[in-house]
């Protein structure tokens, strides 16, 4: 083990030497382009800070309203993260670690709220409980929409965790209470984080949800801005709040997390592992996935049914919803496509040449995702309409922004699906005589295509429920399915919103399902 | 399939700059401000009619104004229209509209329209205060929508001030009482309001009891009303009437921008709302009065006329001026 | 003493155990062998509590361990690959089943790792910048501060180098008699069991095959399987006549009395090779050198035994492949009993 282990770090400093050597120009620069064109919106941004002046930027930034999105933003941060992070742990541990009956249905359920795009569960949440609204209503409906980004990492890392570590603890006399708050816990932490970063992100930039539960933040307010003045400075500089928001959010979690990886110790066996036995509380235990389904799925479902019914054949108005979904999908395919290869490159560096330079691409490729929707739009629009006028409402900038808005969800996927392919392929492939782009796109691409395709997948989840920067930056005649939704939504017509939900919900489920399954590979890799 | 990936990409690309943005040809781009539902049905029946196709890019009235201003000459929409007049008067200013030919001016009253004849109106809307009937009864209804402003008044009300119509009628009331009393008035609701997005869930709040009523356009209730009543079973309109601020009339507006390249079925659309399109008001669900000469508006409403509505000029509206009032009481 | 009774345990239709009896005794080093699936681990866990037995009684030093929770036990376990916590530092580690409140726990800390042969200032190290060797140092160290009644082992040296592994086990051997410690350790590797264990324990199907002093284990197996288990074995068919078998490599004494069928374990270093000469004629197959040896594959077809076999000669004996060997069994062979 140690002769392998320093075999295993030999071998790393060989790959890297010899990635150095066939570090291809093409490559860095194709990864250098895109880690260019995801600074834009920052560079839009800064712009904006830099040529408005100090009175304007006075003007529009410290005043009352700002103060109080502030404090909005910071209360709901500061009660969905940690409320969310226990909830999942809870629940993770329940499903993957005790003999909580139906577990197997258990794990689908808590993470079937995935399929549905938080504006719809809020949607669901106004029709039910029209009176339910403010920061009890945004936060509760931010935690039963958001709570699988968090249930996932923390579930995968709880079924990676090597069961040898907790026998050893309690074997050295540790309650079992202890062994989880002293051993289990702190492993999490990564997961936690992970999870607890993505629904900060998420609640930095959702707009739908939080009009409809009446809760105002900067992407609530950015928008209301830009409906009274298009791209105007005020829409402009509280956007550039919202960036300084996120920027901290990605700065505290990379400062929290520090340099610790909690990286396997050994390879471990695949093992069994024995499920704690909850006894008496078994069917109390139960509650909780009991109700968090209800509360996120029974409610929207049941909700969304009302309406159907309710609306009956008028609200299938396919004249609409076909185009709707035509454009939808289109809109999907090609921006995840897309997005899936302009992350390739990237991800290729990150795996096999890691070093200071790809570090710094990487930041920028991975802090675009972390803006909001409203912002990327707000940039693209703002660019387009003032100095690249033949782009201005095309969908070529639409699929641009969404290339941008979901670069880091096909980045992280893809690093780990070409981590898994061996280097060796592809220097086998080139001492074939391949030339070595064709090298690494016949093995190493290849190999990595099913985590290239589940990248891309979840890329086009989240574009098929994209909403604020489809408003914003569709070309003229384009009315997505989220769209549509929208538009019924705001005038209180549920029952004509409803089509559109359902099938956004239905086009999600598969995505829901891979989700799910990839999340039980982890377990066996 | 990844041999033939880039190939796929090639025609994805391909396909996204095709993508019209001001063809030569093909249909008529309304940027629309109205309710999409009214503007679909208008250009669903103006393409039976003509054959012409119409696209239509929605947004909100000052969001779209704006927009058209930043896109200028080379805007790609042809009709712009809106649901209250200061979104058409900013286009207006910056002399984006084509002036419109007589034969269409002479469709509209001159009271519906701006005098400069470069954009009409389309339609009307009356403020209103919609009221929970079993929390007030008619004698504890408001006589002026001043009245609002007052302590006694504190959480009972709501409204909806980030939307276009709302700052109309702040407009209006500029118009009609002057800056200091505006800013006054808007601080006073900053204290009492009970801020919604939306008239239709300011209408939803006083329904359920939240407030005891909301100061929205008449035309929500009506479409509520003739629905399931879902947002306004329990609550009637109060008219302020006695040209109250309250009372005040907002015109929609429809104008043809000079940018365009279909001018001659932009000037067609055009004419077609305010001709033959205003039976679409009479008819339809949307309940909002129809402004053309001799066009009845929808039955369940009550006469324009007999509102009682302040007189004022649309071109005198000035929302710039009111969306900073209402940013400096705190309530954008 | 631990002592276990009929201990039988299922995991659905697959047996763990069925009606183990073993005895491990105090300051022993038993070791349990086996093939993979043999129930091996099986036992292990049970008597670490990790799992309960379907039936049976496990008891040590003649306390009841049922229903006795692992963290009661004082029964310490060292994983496969040490499961070092790894979001703990060494020294954390070591210290972790050390109650916070003594005061000597930084001193003793330090005194295990230097036990286990680790320099005191890797304390402050991570899991991860650790050799395999050095973590399996500190799981021992960390296992050994609880000063537990029992050690459980769970094939600690598998995942090690060869020539790492020997000298981990005469290490943890040592440490072992030294602390007075008894150990159970598990391992699917017969060499590994051979030189560890003054107690062995033959596992297969779940089974209790055969136990006791390695070196009756390899000379006199209770059966074929456990016989071929533990080293190369050829297995003679023959009939015994007044304490000599005869059996297709010649006559051979045995300890036995006279049987009509018997089957005759010779070990390959009980065999002469030689060139030329009595005894019954072979072939050779192949051969590979190993610097003091040739290890020989001999065929005997004729003497009637179905399967090549190994054997060690002089690297002197220059035999090659194709060369005919006469073979003689050159001490007592054991008879299996039927």
């Amino acid at each position: 083990m140690a002769v392998s282990a320093d075999l295993a770090a030999a071998e790393a400093t060989k790959v890297r030497r010899a990635a150095g050597r066939i570090s291809h120009p093409v490559i860095l620069g194709a990864a250098t382009l895109t880690g260019l064109l995801s600074l834009l919106p920052l560079g839009f941004v800064v712009y904006i800070a830099t040529t408005s002046g100090w009175g304007t930027i006075a003007d529009l930034v410290f005043r009352p309203k700002v103060g109080g999105l502030l404090v909005n933003t910071l209360t709901l941060m500061a009660l969905v993260l940690p409320l969310s992070a226990v909830l999942a742990v809870a629940l993770a541990w329940l499903v993957e670690r005790t003999d909580l009956p139906f577990a197997q249905l258990w794990s689908w359920l808590v993470i079937a709220p995935l399929a549905l795009p938080a504006f719809v569960h809020s949607y669901a949440w106004n029709a039910f409980m029209p009176r339910f609204h403010g920061l009890g209503a945004a936060v509760l409906v931010s935690i039963l929409a958001y709570l699988p980004f968090l249930y996932l990492p923390v579930a995968a890392q709880l079924r990676r965790l090597d069961p040898a570590l907790e026998e050893t603890a309690q074997s050295m006399g540790k309650r079992p209470a202890v062994v989880f708050f002293l051993v289990v816990l702190p492993q999490l932490r990564l997961a936690i984080m992970g999870g607890a970063l993505l629904i900060g992100l998420h609640l930095l930039a959702e707009y739908g949800l939080f009009v409809l539960t009446r809760f105002d933040t900067f992407a609530t307010a950015i928008v209301d801005q830009f409906q009274s003045a298009y791209s105007g400075p005020s829409a402009n500089l509280l956007g550039g709040v919202l960036v300084l928001l996120c920027l901290g959010l990605l700065g505290l979690e990379t400062g929290l997390r520090g340099t610790e990886r909690y990286a396997r110790v050994g390879a471990g066996a695949a093992r069994r592992r024995g499920r704690l036995s909850l006894g008496k509380w078994r069917l109390l235990a139960l509650l909780l996935p009991l109700i968090f389904a209800a509360l996120s799925l029974a409610v929207p479902v049941l909700t969304l049914a009302r309406w159907l019914w309710s609306g009956g054949a008028v609200i299938w108005r396919f004249d609409f919803i076909m185009p709707a979904l035509g454009q939808t999908a289109m809109l999907a395919l090609a921006g995840a496509i897309l997005t899936t290869l302009a992350a390739v490159p990237m991800a290729w560096l990150s795996v096999r040449a890691p070093g200071r330079v790809q570090k710094i691409l990487e930041a920028s490729h991975s802090y675009v995702g972390a803006l909001p929707g409203v912002i990327i739009a707000l940039a693209l629009v703002t660019i387009t309409v003032q100095v690249a006028l033949p782009l201005y409402q095309t969908v070529a900038t639409l699929i641009f922004a969404y290339v941008l808005m979901f670069l880091p969800r096909a980045l992280v996927g893809l690093r780990t699906s070409i981590a898994q392919a061996p280097v060796e392929l592809e220097r086998a492939a080139a001492s074939l005589g391949r030339p070595p782009i064709a090298a690494i796109w016949q093995t190493t691409v290849r190999l990595a295509a099913p985590g290239a395709m589940a990248s891309a997948a979840l890329v086009a989840l989240g574009i098929t429920t994209e909403l604020t920067g489809t408003l914003m930056l569709a070309p003229n005649g384009t009315r997505t399915l989220a769209m549509r939704f929208w538009s019924y939504t705001s005038e209180l017509d549920f029952a004509s919103a409803a089509p559109y939900a359902l099938l956004m919900i239905v086009l999600s489920i598969p995505l829901v399902i891979m989700l799910h399954m990839q999340s039980d590979r982890v377990e066996q890799a | 399939m990844t041999d033939r990936l880039p190939l796929v990409i090639g025609a994805l690309l391909a396909l996204g700059f095709s993508n019209p943005i001001s063809a030569q040809e093909g249909p008529i781009v309304v940027y629309n401000a109205q309710h999409e539902t009214l503007a679909q049905e208008w250009a669903t029946a103006f393409t039976e009619e003509t054959g012409i196709p119409v696209i239509i890019r929605q947004g909100s009235d000052l969001e779209v104004a704006n927009q058209i201003l930043q896109e200028g000459a080379n805007s790609p929409a042809d009709v712009f229209l809106t649901e209250n007049s200061p979104g058409m008067a900013l286009v207006d200013k910056a002399g984006l509209f084509e002036p419109l030919p007589q034969d269409i001016l002479d469709q509209v009253p001159a009271q519906f329209r701006p005098a400069d004849g470069n954009w009409t109106g389309i339609a009307a809307r009356s403020t209103v205060f919609a009221y929970n009937t079993d929390r007030l009864s008619e004698g504890d209804l408001p006589k002026t929508m001043a009245e609002l402003a007052e302590p006694k008044w504190q959480g009972r009300w709501a409204a909806s001030p980030s939307g276009a119509d709302f700052q109309a009628i702040v407009a209006a009331y500029l118009v009609l009482e002057g800056d200091e009393a505006t800013l006054k008035w808007l601080e006073g609701m900053q204290e009492n309001a009970v801020i919604v997005r939306g008239n239709r869930a300011a209408l939803a709040a006083a329904n359920n009891g939240e407030v005891d009523g909301a100061l929205i356009y008449h035309y929500y209730w009506f479409g509520d009303q003739a629905g399931t009543k879902e947002s306004s079973g329990n609550t009637k309109l109060h008219y302020f009437g006695n040209q109250d601020p309250g009372a005040f009339v907002s015109i929609s507006g429809g104008g043809v921008l000079k940018s365009s390249q279909h001018k001659d079925e932009a000037l067609a659309f055009l004419r077609f709302v305010t001709g033959k399109g205003q039976d679409v008001l009479r008819d339809g669900t949307s309940f909002e009065y129809a402004v053309g000469v001799d066009h009845e508006a929808n039955a369940a409403l009550p006469p324009l006329a007999g509102l009682d509505a302040p007189e004022i000029d649309p071109t005198q509206l000035d929302t710039v001026k009111a969306a900073e009032l209402m940013t400096e009481a705190g309530l954008l | 003493m631990l002592e276990l009774w009929g201990i039988s345990k299922s995991y659905g239709d697959h047996k763990g155990a069925s009606g183990v009896s073993l005895f491990a005794p105090s300051g022993s080093r038993t070791v349990i062998v086996g093939p993979s699936g043999s129930g091996k681990t099986t036992l292990l866990r049970l008597i670490a509590g990790f799992e309960a037995p379907d039936a049976g009684t496990i008891t040590l030093n003649g306390r009841q361990l049922e229903g006795i929770p692992p963290h009661r036990r004082n029964i310490a376990y060292v994983a496969q690959e040490g499961a070092l916590f790894p979001h703990m530092s060494v020294g954390d580690n070591v210290g972790f089943g050390i109650p916070r409140q003594a005061t000597d726990r930084s001193r003793r800390v330090e005194e295990l790792l230097e036990q286990v042969g680790l320099p005191a200032e890797f304390r402050n190290r991570r899991p991860h910048e650790l050799s395999g060797g050095q973590q399996q140092r500190v799981a021992l160290a960390r296992a050994l501060a609880q000063r537990p009644d029992l050690m459980l082992l769970d094939e600690p040296f598998s995942a090690l180098d060869t020539g790492l592994r020997e000298t981990m086990r005469t290490m943890v051997g040592d440490v072992l008699r030294d602390a007075g410690i008894a150990s159970i350790l598990v391992t699917h590797d017969q060499a590994e069991a051979l030189a560890f264990a003054d107690h062995l324990v033959v596992m297969r199907d779940g089974r209790v095959a055969d136990a006791g002093p390695p070196q009756r284990l390899y000379a006199r197996p209770a059966d074929i399987e456990t016989a071929r288990f533990l080293g190369e074995a050829i297995v003679l068919a023959s009939v015994i006549h007044g304490g000599v078998a005869k059996t297709a490599l010649g006559d051979v004494p045995v300890l036995q009395d006279d049987a009509e069928r018997a089957d005759v374990l010779v070990r390959p270093e009980q065999i002469t090779v030689a060139a030329e000469g009595n005894g019954a004629l072979g072939r050779v197959l192949h051969r590979s050198y190993r610097g003091a040896q040739w290890r020989l594959e001999i065929e005997c077809r004729d003497g009637g035994l179905p399967e090549p076999f190994s054997v060690d000669v002089p690297a002197s004996l220059d035999l090659r492949p194709g060369d005919p060997v006469r073979l003689s069994v050159n001490s007592e062979a054991y008879v299996f009993p039927r």
